[in-house]
């Protein structure tokens, strides 16, 4: 499914870039404006698009190297998970509790125990943010406490 | 400046003392990342690439360049006692190298891999001092059309030789110099393909997607193995020595190599791999015994492994005499020296001195440094591996983290980081390579802003753009090699039926 999704989806990427390239004013040969190159970009794009979603409907679908375990897929799930969560939770929960969640959770369902994936936490977590928001005074946000 | 001038005038730079710090850093980092499976020196560098923002270019060059060839020394060992290749130059060195172990001679395998990295290092190097010079004085006269032609050869180059099929890495191009056009237009400065975003009209920084593609994308798939046991092979300190019939053995590998090394890192692509796999085949082709490749032959390792470390010298060349980075890792060396406002190119060698001959002299001292630490020192990287991977990969998600917030301080990077990292984990899945794409979002703007100012030069002639005897001769060997392989393949496919038997 995956062999066949990803082609199709940067083809219709490649639509989008092309009739959003023409709207910028083109130019000419001699004076090329901001959408000469992207057009030309867009048209390759859309070329390479389309024969990789002809050549991936051709070929036999289900590769076996994609085929995962139920334990292996809710592996990665739960981590992509996981960063997505922290992506959206970091401005209002702040980093330190984001990052001990973060690292606890992904920990836990990686298979640790829960005392080592709490542990692990607490200390990267607080670890990352001494390094990073005192000593090198990257504005990682703090919450609301 | 001569070469003996500039040199000794950079070992004066090298040997400062934060110099030799940032060197002795950048190849510790380096070989535990090439130790370490998962995490390769391309994000390790990526990861590290914020904390030299506040350094000289110099200190940065040295750190940042220390982590790349450091991992190429790394990852032979992991290879060689594991099994599992510690970072992708080291895929052949398993072949032989494990055979080795497996015999009873890891420490000889060990040896002479981690010599014969050093030789080619130091060969990689003199190239490095005689060839950047060289090709800097030509490239004074390169003008628009000439970098033109250097940017779209390279990406078709690259597109050939990254392995897999041409067409995905065509993708991979097109979706790379796509994304190298959203944000601000750097002549008109007109927004493009911002969705209205303020954040966009910056660009979409490589930092993050790199980050993304060879950080988040490999930790998740270590996710799938869950928790691994690794079963490592224990070396003591005496049986580290070769026998003199191996070092015999080894010399010539070692020679031809360092020499396939570094001319793979000169050329477009992902050298540092595909010059392991050249020296390889050359190595069964010169033997006596072919046959034998596999079974534990020492020619086997030390080929290859001097191979990685020639490429990653090679691959400085066009770096640092034209400006132009023809592989991830060089990008993200470039990134480090615009972001001090300095471009690298023809000019710099003889303009910031400093940085040019510093770079080159602490690139002999790290390849010492990288031999002790590879040798006396293996078996405390050896106990890396056997600390708890899944802590270490929770850890690098975590680093990732806040390292692409940490770049500008934006969440918009941490979401180009999480969207690149799941799509370079669909992207091995599906056994597509990913830097075709990189680079292509390095080297499209500066295609864009070739091609529009050669256009303003030859008032829109397209034939006077390519027909200048620089960017035609250019033009010409891309698509020589472009279109070479498959051309000469099917000329002798009709006199030959019988296939060429591989492997």
């Amino acid at each position: 499914m995956l062999a066949r999704a990803v082609p199709l989806v940067l083809l219709v990427a490649a639509g989008v870039y092309l009739t959003l390239a023409l709207r910028l004013p083109f130019g000419a040969a001699a004076r090329p404006g901001a959408g000469f190159y992207p057009v030309f970009v867009a048209v390759f794009a859309i070329v390479v698009a389309l024969a990789a979603t002809a050549s991936a409907y051709r070929s036999a679908p289900g590769t076996a190297a994609i085929e995962l375990d139920a334990a292996s897929r809710r592996r990665v799930v739960i981590s992509v998970v996981a960063l997505v969560a922290f992506c959206l939770a970091m401005p209002w929960i702040g980093y330190p509790v984001a990052a001990l969640a973060f690292v606890t959770v992904i920990l836990r369902y990686l298979g640790g125990r829960w005392t080592t994936a709490l542990l692990t936490g607490v200390l990267s977590s607080a670890g990352s943010y001494v390094l990073f928001a005192v000593l090198l005074d990257v504005p990682l946000p703090r919450g609301p406490w | 400046m001569g070469p003996l001038e500039g040199l000794a005038y950079g070992f004066s730079v090298a040997l400062l003392p934060s110099n030799l710090f940032a060197c002795f850093i950048g190849v510790l980092v380096g070989t535990i990342v090439g130790v370490l499976p998962g995490i390769g020196p391309v994000g390790a560098m990526a990861l590290l690439l914020p904390s030299t923002f506040a350094m000289h270019p110099a200190t940065a060059l040295i750190m940042l360049a220390g982590i790349y060839y450091g991992a190429m020394y790394g990852g032979s060992t992991t290879s060689i006692l594991v099994n599992v290749p510690g970072e992708a130059g080291s895929v052949v060195t398993l072949l032989d190298g494990y055979q080795m172990t497996r015999r009873g001679r890891a420490g000889a395998a060990l040896t002479i891999a981690a010599v014969g990295s050093f030789v080619a290092g130091t060969i990689g190097v003199v190239g490095i001092m005689l060839a950047a010079g060289w090709l800097a004085d030509v490239a004074i006269q390169f003008g628009p059309p000439e970098y033109f032609a250097i940017t779209l050869g390279g990406i078709l180059l690259l597109s050939r030789l990254s392995g897999g099929s041409i067409l995905n890495a065509f993708v991979m191009v097109a979706l790379g110099l796509a994304l190298g056009t959203v944000g601000m237009d750097s002549i008109s400065a007109l927004r493009r393909f911002t969705f209205g975003s303020v954040q966009l009209a910056q660009g979409v920084e490589l930092v993050p997607v790199i980050m993304g593609v060879y950080g988040v994308a490999e930790v998740l798939l270590l996710a799938e193995e869950g928790i691994a046991k690794t079963q490592i092979a224990s070396v003591k300190l005496r049986e580290l020595l070769p026998t003199s019939e191996e070092w015999r053995r080894s010399t010539m590998p070692i020679a031809r190599g360092s020499v396939v090394g570094f001319l793979t890192g000169l050329v477009p692509g992902p050298a540092a791999v595909l010059s392991t796999f050249i020296a390889y085949t050359l190595e069964k082709k010169v033997s006596k015994t072919p046959e034998k490749f596999g079974t534990g032959m020492i020619e086997g390792v030390a080929g290859p492994e001097a191979a990685n470390n020639g490429a990653t010298a090679g691959a400085m060349v066009p770096l640092l005499s034209l400006g132009i980075p023809f592989s991830p890792a060089t990008a993200i060396l470039l990134g480090a020296l615009v972001v001090h406002g300095l471009q690298p190119g023809p000019l710099m060698i003889s303009q910031r001195p400093e940085v040019f001959w510093g770079f080159v002299a602490s690139m002999y001292i790290g390849n010492l440094m990288l031999l002790i630490l590879n040798l006396p020192l293996v078996g405390v990287f050896v106990t890396v591996l056997r600390l708890p991977q899944h802590i270490l990969a929770t850890l690098v998600l975590l680093l990732c983290l806040v390292g692409a917030f940490s770049l500008s301080n934006s969440f918009l990077d941490l979401w180009v980081l999480v969207i690149f990292g799941v799509f370079g984990y669909a992207l091995r899945k599906l056994r597509v390579d990913p830097s075709p794409m990189v680079v292509a979002l390095v080297l499209g703007p500066m295609m864009e802003k070739t091609l529009r100012q050669a256009l303003f030069l030859t008032r829109g002639s397209v034939v006077d753009l390519v027909a200048r005897p620089l960017s035609a001769t250019i033009l010409i060997l891309a698509a020589a090699a472009l279109l070479g392989p498959p051309l000469i393949r099917l000329l002798r496919g009709r006199r030959f039926a019988k296939p060429i038997p591989q492997g």
